[in-house]
């Protein structure tokens, strides 16, 4: 059986990135709709 | 209760789902062999892809539907789809090569689905730069709608080009004519991350909504 690869500095990597960009996001947008 | 604040309540949720699915995928659902950790980068990376062309799907089709009856509110739903689907976009093209260069060796190839999204991105950036750069409401709405519909013709293009071309992108594994060949666990970890995907694009747009055109004016 194959050795399972160790590559989950690319895993977090990619959860770490994602969670980056939704969360900018989501703050703009709650600024921008904050703006009275 | 405004629409804004229905935005920020179903994007809240859509978070916490997001949460749950980071905290499932993560710590209880099983590695894949062959692949490893890198594997899991797949149940954000797909569905952040599928709501990257519906969204530019739903600019399009309200695009088309402007031409005929004109009605802001078509270009106004139109210009928030196409905001977050660049966002999402974005997702998909950091996601995917990071997963591409531990399992395929490289951060990124020239293969037909690649470089499709990379030019659904460019469309999308180009869809709001045109509507940044074009003043007369009018005009704007009309020159939009025209890329929305080009983007909407490029999407069944994206999503075939793993069969039509030899490519080094997977081919679909959930979105096929039979059935899914995932195991549950699996599969049920991504249904839980394209409901949290669902939510955050509903949330997402309905804000944007609210918000308008009010930067431009």
């Amino acid at each position: 059986m194959p050795d399972v690869p160790q590559n989950a500095g690319y895993m977090a990597a990619a959860y770490i990135v994602t969670a980056v960009i939704l969360l900018g996001y989501a703050i703009s947008l709650y600024r921008r709709t904050a703006k009275p | 209760m405004s629409l804004a604040h229905k935005g920020r309540w179903i994007t809240m949720v859509g978070l916490v789902c997001l949460a749950g699915v980071y905290v499932r995928a993560l710590a209880f659902t099983p590695l894949e062999r062959l692949q490893g950790p890198a594997q899991k980068i797949f149940y954000l990376h797909v569905p952040a892809a599928l709501w990257t062309e519906a969204a530019m799907i739903l600019v399009g089709l309200a695009g088309i539907f402007y031409l005929f009856l004109k009605d802001p509110r078509l270009d106004r739903f139109a210009a928030a789809s196409a905001e977050v689907g660049t966002v999402f976009a974005i997702v998909v093209l950091t996601t995917g090569p990071i997963w591409g260069k531990p399992i395929w060796g490289t951060w990124w190839t020239w293969d037909a689905r690649l470089t499709s999204t990379l030019f659904l991105f460019f469309l999308y950036v180009g869809y709001l730069l045109v509507r940044g750069a074009v003043r007369d409401p009018g005009l704007r709405a009309r020159y939009a709608a025209v890329l929305g519909i080009c983007g909407l013709c490029l999407v069944p293009f994206i999503h075939l080009s793993v069969f039509l071309f030899r490519t080094l992108h997977p081919q679909p594994i959930i979105v096929k004519p039979s059935a899914p060949s995932l195991p549950g666990s699996m599969l049920v970890t991504w249904l839980f991350s394209l409901v949290a995907f669902t939510l955050l694009y509903v949330g997402f747009v309905t804000q944007r909504y609210a918000v308008g055109d009010s930067d431009h004016a």
